[in-house]
């Protein structure tokens, strides 16, 4: 492997990484306040992309309020999702199982309406900065890569400060961890569910929009980005965003750099078995030591 | 008054069975060769759905992965007929083999997994396999497949159209899924439900849960090899499109809509998936998000499924009142 050749591939997994962080952000985000794997992080994602094209292009809406527009879908998509699936499965005392089945309907459900109004063409988001790039000594990095990468840590952080310093931050992890004792001193469990879901569908929106301009809006994206970003959050700990976020650039780096030596058709092959492979060898993560129930 | 409730019973079932019969043999004959041809498909998705709805509603293990197994069977039929020349039953035999052996190979680490990481696996699994399936195109065709299987012609009677295949698909399907009532009562189907529902219990009680839950994720491997082959038989081409994660979704589907844990039920279950598609084409590619809404409506209203619905109807008709007007309790399920 040539100097360059390497650290065009570092880059890559850098961008590619921080884009299963902002998945595996999100299914940490809703692990951490209703211990339920959304098994549909990606389909937020397609449709905050979606949302955003339409919005851009059809509309001539400009690109700053059209991308916030694509965000804000993937949070009222997860309104839709807490409401319309997950609180009937509670009322009818659902398994990890349900959940995780109900979740995937979901995303086939948004995948398929994506399929129904745009055919299995696939069709390219704008990025910021169009298609300009950084030269990082003999390699290239998009302009739109590195707002990825800034916007993605900004993200995390603010959620980090969210979580720990806010009242409505602390009273969703409560809920999460203790319903009777968050009930008792006055804490609107079913609320703080319902937000844990919002917040979740804007990080799959944000991730939506950010991913979009890197690679084609495409009807099956979803799935392979609810199963990278789970891997990234499964090393993270699957209850901390700061280490999604670690977990993804992790993934993504082994990634690239596994893509570099074999063969880019196998990229996804290696990714999948390394998900299978994390779940079996370290399912409490790198970083996570406690806290996370089943699986 | 019961034993005359109970000869009541026994000749309800018989007309019952006789009417089913009758209904089987003569469809054909009066039906379509289109809606044949749909009878068809289903009886090959209810075969594999039937080893999704066995591991899911016997042993618990939500399964995404048929389509793999599905895909191995279709592609060694294909290879084996097309560039082997080999005779369909030993490329039948070579994708049971392959497929027990990966589902083996596989199922030893992932199935000590379980709730969402175990469905998760599954599904990178499926994954795996339809990537796979696309990239060894010397294997497989590709996107362009391998066509000109030849037709299955047991004793030089060539099975090659769609009521031909339906005579020779559906006694399979019906002793595949005898065998399996058979396997519920047996002591590996009470060691089963032991461990789906109480598994420390069982564990504790002797049974050896990791090899109980290996074997049956390979036996549901194999009936969806055997599947695979004879649909690759039946169509005579193959491609990596039939083989997708859609594909396992569908067969999850069978399972959870036919009600996993009635077995006939997956018939059900199959029928409608392979029927809908057929009367919603004039409307377009409505059907994957039809499919999507149904999974999840069943899923939270219908946990039992059809089967778990129509075993239901059938003990209200079942319950009678007494001479006091109390109403005696149907049998338990």
């Amino acid at each position: 492997m040539t100097m360059t050749l390497f650290l065009q591939s570092i880059l890559a997994g850098l961008t590619n990484g921080f884009v299963y962080g902002l998945i595996g952000l999100g299914i940490a985000v809703v692990f951490r306040g209703a211990r339920i794997i959304n098994a549909m992080q990606g389909d937020f994602a397609l449709l905050g992309s979606v949302v955003a094209y339409v919005v851009s292009t059809r509309l001539g809406v400009p690109m700053l309020p059209a991308f916030l527009t694509g965000v804000l879908a993937g949070g009222v998509l997860g309104l839709l999702v807490e409401r319309l699936l997950i609180r009937p499965t509670e009322k009818r005392a659902g398994t990890e199982d349900s959940y995780l089945l109900v979740t995937l309907g979901g995303a086939f459900a948004v995948s398929a309406a994506v399929l129904l109004y745009f055919g299995r063409d696939s069709y390219v988001l704008n990025g910021i900065g169009g298609d300009a790039s950084v030269d990082v000594l003999d390699a290239a990095i998009r302009v739109h890569a590195v707002w990825l990468i800034v916007i993605s840590s900004v993200v995390v952080l603010a959620l980090k400060l969210f979580y720990g310093h806010t009242r409505v931050g602390q009273a969703m992890l409560a809920a999460s961890i203790d319903v009777d004792g968050s009930l008792t001193i006055g804490i609107n469990v079913p609320l703080m569910r319902t937000l844990t879901f919002v917040t979740g569908g804007l990080m799959g929106g944000l991730a939506g929009v950010l991913v979009a301009p890197l690679i084609n809006i495409h009807y099956e994206m979803g799935l392979l980005l609810t199963l990278k970003g789970f891997a990234a959050a499964i090393l993270g700990g699957l209850i901390s965003p700061v280490g999604a976020m670690f977990g993804g650039v992790l993934l993504g780096l082994v990634e690239s750099l596994a893509v570099a030596s074999v063969s880019s058709g196998y990229k996804d092959v290696i990714t999948m078995v390394i998900l299978i492979l994390i779940m079996i060898l370290m399912p409490q993560g790198l970083l996570g030591r406690r806290g996370r129930q089943g699986g | 008054m019961a034993s005359l409730t109970g000869m009541r019973n026994r000749l309800v079932v018989a007309v019952f069975v006789a009417l089913l019969a009758t209904v089987w043999s003569v469809v054909p004959l009066l039906a379509g060769r289109s809606t044949v041809d749909m009878l068809v498909f289903a009886a090959l998705y209810a075969i594999a759905g039937l080893g999704v709805a066995f591991l899911l509603g016997q042993c618990g293990i939500v399964s995404l992965a048929q389509n793999v197994f599905f895909g191995i069977g279709a592609y060694s039929t294909a290879y084996g007929a097309t560039v082997l020349g080999w005779p369909a039953p030993a490329s039948m035999i070579m994708g049971i083999v392959i497929s027990g052996a990966i589902a083996a190979a596989v199922g030893v680490p992932v199935l000590r997994l379980s709730g969402y990481f175990l469905a998760l696996a599954t599904l990178a699994l499926a994954v795996i396999g339809h990537v796979l399936f696309l990239e060894w195109d010397w294997l497989t065709g590709g996107t362009l497949g391998i066509g000109g299987i030849p037709p299955l012609s047991p004793l030089g009677y060539r099975i090659n159209t769609p009521v031909r295949f339906y005579y020779f698909v559906s006694p399979i399907l019906l002793v595949l899924i005898l065998i399996h009532y058979n396997l519920l009562r047996s002591r590996t189907g009470i060691a089963m439900r032991a461990m789906r529902d109480a598994p420390s219990a069982a564990a504790v009680l002797g049974v050896n849960i990791a090899r109980l839950k290996v074997k049956v994720f390979v036996s549901s491997a194999i009936l969806g090899s055997f599947a695979g082959s004879l649909f690759a038989h039946y169509v005579s081409f193959v491609s990596v499109d039939s083989f997708g994660v859609d594909r396992a979704i569908n067969f999850l589907l069978i399972a959870v809509l036919g009600g996993a844990r009635t077995i006939a039920g997956t018939v059900l279950g199959a029928l409608f998936v392979t029927a809908l598609p057929n009367f919603l084409s004039r409307i377009g590619d409505v059907h994957a998000l039809l499919f999507a809404v149904l999974l999840i409506v069943a899923v939270i209203f219908l946990p039992q499924g059809f089967g778990g619905a129509v075993a239901q109807v059938w003990r209200h008709f079942g319950r009678r009142p007494d001479h006091a007007g109390r109403v005696t309790k149907g049998s338990p399920p």
